[in-house]
Formats: structure tokens, C-alpha cells, sequence
């Protein structure tokens, strides 16, 4: 029973933006306006094996673009979802509802903000900080982004370009398990987070947008929440 | 064996589900043995675009008789519901509230929220 409208978008084209990470881009029928706020999802009425399946996915392009709805996502073994989706080519058309969610952010923080991605977890969070980006920040914007792999950090471009224009965002790369190749820093979104923003300061009027998947996004909820940090102005989405 | 009262704001007729909690999961969608797994399983209809994984509020119901009959709510359910429409005493998510035995009454509420620019 759903009372919301049903889009029908055409797959324009297909990005393959890391092993097994491809983005979408969906083009809804003229006639089917759709807006949306910085970090909302949308939801999929995907064909299963025996039923239709429910998946949502973060849109990760801005309100602002003129061009298709983008949607990224890895390929998850045993995930239905993603199985289904990765079979899909251009010209496909897929179903959802939406846009729906309250993780999202619409203005420029009023504090100094960090944006905690893990993974895939960085779609939600870019049009986000471009929202921020584009409403003159007063504050402090940093983006803690951490992978296994160095070639799973996804929008490079996006946020050194970013960080080029606007001084007052900057970005920490973070990879837990990366080649020899990779200089950056090593080690665990938790501990980072938990170095610097926890241990290294008393500053507590720092708000927080978390996004990943499974349980280090309320391991990292809890570590900020019980370091002293508004309750408010920890905000996730857990997926 | 427990039982389910489902009633609709909307005015549709009252549902009304016998079922062994022990049979869970129902489907696929929600917490195993939750109120949403318990709907879907049995055909009644709850929205649910996030897929019953505690990220929106559109599977918000409210229990009329039998609170005490369900797990009780965690921190992420909690954040979850201060975004709800209608938020009451006894709301909960239908994806998080898993019902341990006895009977049960629920409202779903006639609107779900969709947070459209």
C-alpha cells in the first residue's frame, strides 16, 4: 500500500567508479519532476527470485544538477539488491518511490562540522558538503573518509577540488588495508576518530554526519555521543 | 500463539493475524518476528521504502494494547522516531519491534512521512 508516486527513470548511462562500486544515472520521464534535500534516498522496487524486493539507494548527485539522478553502490555477494541492479544496462528502466529520508542537510552547519564516510557510505555525504559549500560556510567543514583499499576512495577528484576552492574544507583519506603503494595514512576510521576528536581536545560543539554501512557507523555514534558530544549534533545514517 | 489486531487510521477494516512467533522470519523485510516481518508475511501492507533497516520512519505504528509484549526500543530506533510524523508515547518502528508474545493492538497511522522539498 504505498501512497507515494512511482518513477520510472531509464538508466543513461553506468559508471564504474571502483572494483565492484558502479553509479547509475537515472533520467525520470519529463513529465515526473522530482526534488529532493542533500542526503535523501530513493527506494527501488527491485524483481526477486520470489517477490519484489525493497532496496534503498542515497541519491549522490545534487538537487542542483540539471543532468540524471545518480545512485552508487558496490556489489554485495549475497545481496539480491545489487545482484539484480549489476545485470542492468543502459536504456534498462528501473522503478522506485521517493525521495525519502531525514538524514540530510540543507544548509551550512552553524559549527564546525565533520562528515564521517565509510565507503560507499561517501554517496550521501557529497552533496551534502556541496550543499555547504555553495551556502558561504563560516565554519570548519573536514571529511574523514576511510576504505580498505586506496582504489575504493570514490569522488577524489570531487573533494581535492573542493578542498581548492573553498579553504575552509579540508579532507583526511583513511585506508585500512592499502597496497604498498599508498603514502597516505593507515588504520581504522574508529581509532582515527577517535585520535583526534575525541582524545586530542576538549572541543565538544563539533557536529557530526556519519554515513556507512553496518555497525562502525553506531560504534562511532556511541564513541562521540558518550565523549560528550550533543546527542543532536551526532547524525548518522546506517545502512 | 499470539494476536495481532491491526487497525488502519484510514478507516480500512480491522486485520486481525494469529501466529507462532517461533515461525519467524515471515520474509524477507525488517527485524525477524517484527511487527513489519509479521505484516508483510501475512499480507498486510506497511510502507517500508528503506527496506526495514531502521533509516526512515515510514513503517511508524502505534500500539494501542500490549506495549510490554515487544522488545524494547534502541538508541537507533529512538533517533529514528524524533523524525516521525504523528510521534506518540507509544510509537514505534514496525521494522525494529519484534513481538515477544501475547496480544497486540496496533494503529498504522494514515500518513508516513516523505521529506519532499
Amino acid at each position: 500500500m504505498s501512497h507515494s508516486e512511482i518513477y520510472e527513470a531509464v538508466i543513461e548511462h553506468i559508471v564504474e567508479r571502483a572494483p565492484d562500486t558502479r553509479s547509475f544515472f537515472l533520467r525520470p520521464p519529463a513529465d515526473q519532476h522530482l526534488t529532493f534535500k542533500p542526503g535523501q534516498f530513493l527506494s527501488f522496487q527491485l524483481p526477486g527470485d520470489a517477490k519484489t524486493l525493497t532496496r534503498a539507494y542515497t541519491i549522490a548527485s545534487n538537487p542542483e544538477d540539471a543532468g540524471p539522478l545518480e545512485i552508487c553502490l558496490n556489489l554485495v555477494p549475497n545481496g539480491p539488491g545489487s545482484r539484480y541492479l549489476f545485470t542492468r544496462r543502459v536504456g534498462d528502466l528501473l522503478s522506485f518511490t521517493g525521495p525519502w529520508g531525514a538524514f540530510v542537510l540543507e544548509q551550512a552547519p552553524q559549527a564546525e562540522s565533520i562528515f564521517i564516510a565509510d565507503g560507499t557510505g561517501i554517496a550521501a555525504l557529497r552533496p551534502m558538503i556541496q550543499r555547504a559549500l555553495h551556502c558561504s560556510p563560516q565554519f570548519p567543514l573536514h571529511l574523514v573518509y576511510g576504505t580498505g583499499r586506496e582504489e575504493g576512495l570514490l569522488y577524489r577528484e570531487d573533494i581535492e577540488k573542493w578542498g581548492k576552492e573553498c579553504p575552509v574544507f579540508t579532507w583526511t583519506y583513511l585506508v585500512s588495508d592499502p597496497t604498498e603503494n599508498w603514502s597516505g595514512l593507515r588504520g581504522s576510521l574508529l581509532e582515527q576518530v577517535k585520535r583526534r576528536y575525541v582524545q586530542q581536545d576538549e572541543n565538544r560543539t563539533r557536529h557530526f554526519y556519519i554515513c556507512g554501512i553496518g555497525k562502525l557507523v553506531l560504534q562511532l555514534r556511541d564513541l562521540l555521543r558518550k565523549a560528550g558530544y550533543e546527542r543532536r549534533a551526532v547524525k548518522y545514517e546506517k545502512w | 500463539m499470539v494476536t495481532l489486531h491491526v487497525l488502519f487510521e484510514t478507516g480500512d477494516p480491522e486485520r486481525v493475524i494469529e501466529f507462532d512467533p517461533a515461525d519467524a522470519p515471515f520474509q524477507d523485510d525488517g527485524e525477524p518476528g517484527s511487527i513489519l516481518d509479521v505484516l508483510l508475511g501475512h499480507h498486510v501492507p506497511l510502507e517500508h521504502a528503506c527496506g526495514g533497516h531502521c533509516a526512515c520512519t515510514t513503517c511508524h505504528v502505534i500500539i494501542k494494547v500490549g506495549e510490554n509484549n515487544i522488545t524494547e526500543s534502541e538508541e537507533s530506533e529512538e533517533d529514528m522516531l524524533d523524525k516521525a510524523p504523528g510521534l506518540t508515547p507509544t510509537s514505534r518502528l514496525g521494522c525494529q519491534s519484534v513481538i515477544e508474545g501475547g496480544d497486540i493492538t496496533v494503529l498504522i497511522p494514515k500518513y508516513t512521512i516523505n521529506q519532499q522539498v
